[in-house]
């Protein structure tokens, strides 16, 4: 995908965004707009850096480590990232996610009919393997520790 | 990809934004605690029915898919955004983050015997066990035994069934263990960090509903687990998951893969 493109589709994405936060949480688009911005600044610069790096990481990889570092207490400006930032709602950004997915879903719904309800159920556990196992050792760890 | 346009794709997206952030977060007791409905979920519901209603067609399918990735970067930057005001905290849980992530082995223990088992699988059982069968499980399966094959089936029924329920389950999972009351809000959030955007966010719903006051750390605890599993994910899954999980198939009685010895299924 072209850079122009993408950054059509972020900021596309940043809209749908904003408007599932005014309506969801009430939150006027224009308050939530600084916010908005700083985080669009953050995915932009984030995925430029992934296609010129020459460490060959995913673009979440260093967005993530970019917004971490922009946010930390001290780092100039950082005070105003997290206060603009907590103006859209993490709930607000999940939405247009699974909307895309949503539209998507079927084209993975026929190779999936084929296989029956067992690989569901396996996979259900699986799942729940994964969300039990990590909180059982969190938990024991953090009790050990004494962090709780 | 055709030379079609996207707007429609983006206009369906506007459109199941309004009506899912219009009917809002809805709770129901359920058992012992409150499970709770949120608007992602029922955007995706309202996506499986527009085949259906023919709202979209292949290409339109085909046109949104990349564009779940790049939306879940505005998420990854906002996660990210919290993990830095909590710096400390998280050092201080640091061991904890670390340990929590052979947790994700537990998909295995959970998975295969009922696998094996109850549902009398073949080698599909290991595809579909050793992880939580998201993209970066195809590609070691692939890799390792290739697509075609038993293991090859078995992650894809999981990539798929993952693709389809995997954000409601998690979140209807995590309002149950959360109501049991056994695990602290902080252990919850890094569990919730297990290498699937949607999957987080679905947990990770419930959780901040149910401690609120608490958003900032939940969220920082549950990106850095996530970060953690992205970063140490291929590595465990290649050292350890594989390993573990044709170890246990063994000692279960699996059926050996075809052209191979019977020796390994001995047991």
């Amino acid at each position: 995908m072209k850079f122009s493109q993408a950054f059509r589709i972020f900021v596309i994405s940043g809209i749908l965004a904003l408007i599932g936060n005014f309506i969801g949480f009430k939150i006027n688009p224009i308050d939530a707009l600084p916010g908005m911005v700083i985080l669009l600044i953050l995915v932009v610069a984030g995925y430029a850096v992934s296609r010129v790096s020459p460490i060959k990481l995913p673009s979440i990889a260093y967005i993530s480590a970019l917004a971490i570092i922009a946010s930390i207490p001290g780092v100039p400006g950082a005070d105003l990232v997290v206060k603009y930032v907590n103006n859209v709602q993490f709930l607000a950004l999940c939405t247009p996610i699974l909307s895309y997915a949503g539209i998507s879903i079927g084209k993975d719904m026929d190779s999936f009919k084929k296989q029956g309800a067992k690989i569901v159920v396996v996979t259900l556990l699986a799942l729940t393997g994964t969300y039990v196992g990590s909180a059982i050792i969190a938990h024991l760890v953090l009790k050990l520790t004494g962090a709780i | 990809m055709k030379k079609k346009s996207d707007w429609k794709v983006h206009l369906l997206a506007l459109v199941m934004v309004i009506i899912a952030e219009a009917i809002g977060t809805k709770s129901f007791k359920l058992g012992p605690g409150n499970v709770l409905l949120l608007p992602m979920l029922y955007a995706l519901v309202i996506g499986m029915f527009l085949p259906s209603l023919k709202l979209v067609d292949r290409d339109d399918m085909e046109i949104a898919s990349p564009y779940i990735g790049l939306s879940v970067m505005f998420l990854t930057a906002k996660m990210g955004t919290n993990i830095g005001p909590n710096l400390s905290k998280i050092f201080s849980a640091g061991p904890a983050l670390i340990l929590q992530e052979f947790g994700n082995l537990g998909t295995i223990f959970f998975a295969l015997p009922v696998a094996v088992l109850v549902f009398r699988m073949g080698r599909e059982a290991i595809g579909v066990s050793f992880s939580n069968s998201r993209e970066g499980s195809l590609a070691i399966i692939s890799d390792l035994y290739g697509l075609d094959s038993d293991e090859g089936v078995g992650v894809m029924g999981g990539y798929i069934t993952g693709t389809l329920f995997g954000a409601i389950y998690s979140g209807l999972l995590a309002g149950v263990i959360i109501s049991t009351g056994l695990f602290h809000p902080y252990a919850l959030a890094m569990a919730a960090g297990t290498g699937s955007a949607s999957m987080m966010a679905a947990a990770m719903g419930p959780t901040i509903a149910a401690y609120p006051e608490m958003e900032t750390e939940l969220s920082a605890f549950a990106a850095t687990s996530q970060l953690l599993t992205s970063v140490d994910g291929l590595y465990m899954s290649l050292f350890m998951g594989i390993p573990l999980t044709e170890w246990l198939y063994r000692k279960l009685g699996g059926k050996p893969a075809a052209g191979k010895s019977g020796k390994e299924a001995a047991k």
